[in-house]
């Protein structure tokens, strides 16, 4: 069976048993937005037991509890890896109020939608010396684990249960990368491809064919596809083989790692 | 619909099982043209001395099976349309390979068949039999079966009845087993892993993974059962000539089989190559591809040349044969198989989850291919050179060779590990 311990991923949990995902959710209500596919996907797996107990505040046990009937096998010696809430940061104390950008995401989030390309939209306009002020129900661990590898200082402000404020400092001495790289991020990214191709999309599965049919397929789906169109593939694996040749062919292409045994594709020219 | 695949039969190998594979299988590699190039006088005493018994193991078990048991967790769930039963099961392969040939050469080098060489040899077998129970229950489990698994499988079986039976010639080297002095059955033991379980399982997925790379349509099942059955049939009338005797036209008999499997598949992928789609052929491919044509055409003659020199005592013959099948024909299909699997593995790690930000480098740019080129190139001339060097007793020729040969490895290394260490680059 399935062995977990406090720095499991609920994804990775939900993806080993479905029926986590309403053990999960029974834990506490805050954790209700679990239920919308697209926030589980962003945060599910990006947060371990010991990030989601912290969120909501309820012990690691009351996750080990209703877990373990469902066949998970609990490793209660291991200790989280330590977020350590680190003492408040020079820039907190010597930021000016007009040096702070304000996003305030809870409405977003009870209408069941992704904030992050929202917030990342925000965090491009953030000038050196600048802050972005998210406000919202749980504190944002995934947000402030990425951020923080961009080089932001992060002091998250716990106001009250479900009223958390989280700074985003962006220091002098970083470099201007950051910002092209959420730049090409964003508009080369997976949504903005979507929307772009809205009504133009050509849509082929091929999860339910034998190898090497999908490429194939593909292949061949590809051949008729017309310029202005974009080809998207349900697939049930990465078709690693199928890049090279379409790099090939001088497609572009963009991938969403769904789940195991399901991947979406996006195929088209530039 | 998001966790639809949730409960797909289709799983990917953990990349965590397989890379430490594809690592150790490089490092045996330069281990063995290191060895070998520090002593190519070997080469020209009889094939049963320490040192060559040293690099046939390191060359047979380090770099060829421990590389096809890598890229086999890999690629049988793919095979069989299914998953891989156990995890914990791969990496006791892994470790026990992996700690076991080390032991077994070393008491080879030093031709010293106490505790050292006994433990090797047990914890080897140990490696396969993991493996093979992994095979076994993930196939039950699946429930789909297709030449390429069965091939795949039946040469695992093989691998064990060779691995066991190299066990036992390990311990009748001190307390006799078998009738006859471990020399003896040398030959049996060899030929078991060859033909077992390197012809048929390069046979079995490479009839799956050519065509594949090539992008063919072409199919034919019937070939494939054809080839699984003369393979087989070639070898067990091979074991039976070898225990009970027989003239020697009876004997010319598994040549032929064995033979005439080696030209179908030729054929075969003569004729995936003819039905393919993608025109231009990689290098990659093209390297495999030579290894293809390695196994059909000199092997066919050398195994011709051999039964008529060996039994004439001809001892260089036998040590080229045994030289042309691993530095040859094994060697070639995994230098280029390597590039046309680890860096789509690797790719899979490491782009899986942000493929969907933006633009990604192809899996072939995660290797050098300028490397790849100087790789081949080194791998060919010192191929050659010391295939001369073997026939011709000449020491510069086989200095020449094993240097080259050891640049090849080293170029190789270097590219495998270029690709282990690929950190994320998004664009």
């Amino acid at each position: 069976m399935e062995k977990i311990d406090v720095n499991s991923k609920i994804g990775k949990i939900i993806k080993a048993n479905p029926d986590a995902l309403e053990a999960i959710v029974s834990i506490d209500p805050k954790l209700e937005k679990l239920r919308n596919p697209i926030l589980r996907k962003i945060l599910a797996n990006r947060t371990s037991i010991a990030m989601a107990s912290k969120m909501v505040g309820r012990s690691v046990d009351e996750f080990f509890a209703k877990l373990k009937p469902l066949g998970f096998e609990i490793d209660a010696e291991i200790a989280p890896v330590e977020i350590e809430q680190k003492e408040i940061p020079a820039f907190v104390s010597q930021i000016t109020k007009d040096q702070i950008i304000d996003f305030d995401v809870r409405e977003l989030l009870t209408s069941g939608q992704d904030p992050l390309s929202l917030i990342l939209e925000k965090v491009k306009t953030v000038q050196a010396g600048q802050a972005l002020k998210i406000i919202n129900t749980f504190e944002p661990i995934p947000l402030v684990k990425m951020l923080e590898k961009k080089g932001f200082e992060v002091y998250i402000d716990k106001i009250a249960d479900d009223y958390i404020e989280t700074y985003f400092y962006k220091p002098n001495d970083t470099i201007d990368t950051i910002k092209e790289e959420l730049e090409t991020t964003d508009s080369n990214g997976w949504g903005a491809l979507i929307t772009r191709f809205k009504d133009k999309l050509v849509k082929v599965d091929v999860r339910e064919m034998e190898m090497p049919k999908p490429m194939h397929t593909i292949l061949g789906e590809l051949e008729d596809l017309p310029k202005d169109k974009a080809l998207f593939v349900y697939h049930k694996r990465i078709p690693v083989f199928l890049l090279p040749e379409l790099a090939e062919q001088g497609f572009e292409y963009r991938i969403q790692d769904i789940s195991d045994g399901e991947v979406h594709l996006l195929i088209y020219k530039d | 619909m998001f966790i639809a695949g949730a409960n797909s039969p289709i799983k990917n190998t953990d990349y965590r099982l397989v890379l430490p594979f594809y690592a150790y299988a490089a490092l045996s590699f330069l281990v063995a043209t290191l060895l070998m190039m520090c002593d190519v006088g070997a080469f020209t005493q009889h094939h049963f001395n320490p040192k060559t018994l040293a690099i046939t193991h390191t060359m047979a078990l380090g770099w060829g099976t421990m590389m096809i048991l890598g890229a086999s967790h890999q690629l049988f769930p793919v095979l069989i349309e299914g998953k891989l039963h156990s995890n914990f099961l791969a990496y006791l392969s892994f470790i026990f390979g992996a700690i076991g040939i080390p032991m077994l050469v070393y008491a080879f080098y030093s031709f010293d068949f106490g505790v050292i060489a006994k433990s090797g040899a047990i914890l080897i077998n140990l490696a396969v039999i993991s493996y093979l129970l992994n095979l076994t229950i993930s196939i039950v489990k699946s429930k789909k079966h297709n030449v390429h698994a069965i091939s795949a499988f039946t040469a695992v079986i093989w691998l064990l009845v060779t691995t066991f039976v190299g066990l036992l010639l390990v311990y009748n080297f001190q307390a006799p087993i078998f009738s006859e002095a471990s020399v003896h059955y040398l030959s049996l033991h060899a030929h078991l892993g060859i033909i077992g379980w390197f012809l048929l399982m390069i046979i079995g997925v490479g009839a799956r993974l050519i065509p594949m790379f090539l992008i063919s349509k072409y199919e034919n099942k019937k070939t494939l059962w054809q080839i699984y059955w003369l393979i087989n049939g070639g070898l067990i009338s091979f074991i039976l000539i070898f225990i009970y005797g027989a003239n020697p036209l009876v004997s010319l008999i598994p040549v032929a089989l064995i033979g005439v499997a080696v030209l179908l598949f030729g054929h075969f992928i003569y004729k995936a190559y003819q039905k393919r789609i993608r025109k231009a052929v990689d290098e990659q491919v093209k390297t495999s591809m030579l290894s293809v044509a390695l196994i059909s055409v000199p092997l066919v003659i050398i195994i011709g040349i051999i039964l008529i020199f060996s039994t004439l005592g001809h001892q260089q013959f036998i040590m080229l044969y045994g030289f042309t099948i691993f530095f040859g024909w094994i060697t070639a299909i995994i230098l280029g198989m390597t590039f046309k699997t680890l860096p789509f593995i690797v790719w899979n790690k490491v782009y899986h989850n942000i493929a969907g930000l933006g633009k990604t480098p192809n899996p072939k740019e995660l290797f050098k291919n300028n490397i790849f080129i100087a790789n081949i190139i080194s791998y060919i001339l010192g191929f050659v050179i010391l295939s001369f060097g073997i026939i011709k007793v000449n020491i510069i020729a086989l200095n020449i060779g094993a240097v080259l040969l050891l640049v090849n490895a080293f170029l190789y290394n270097l590219n495998v590990f270029i690709i282990l260490f690929h950190k994320s680059r998004l664009k």
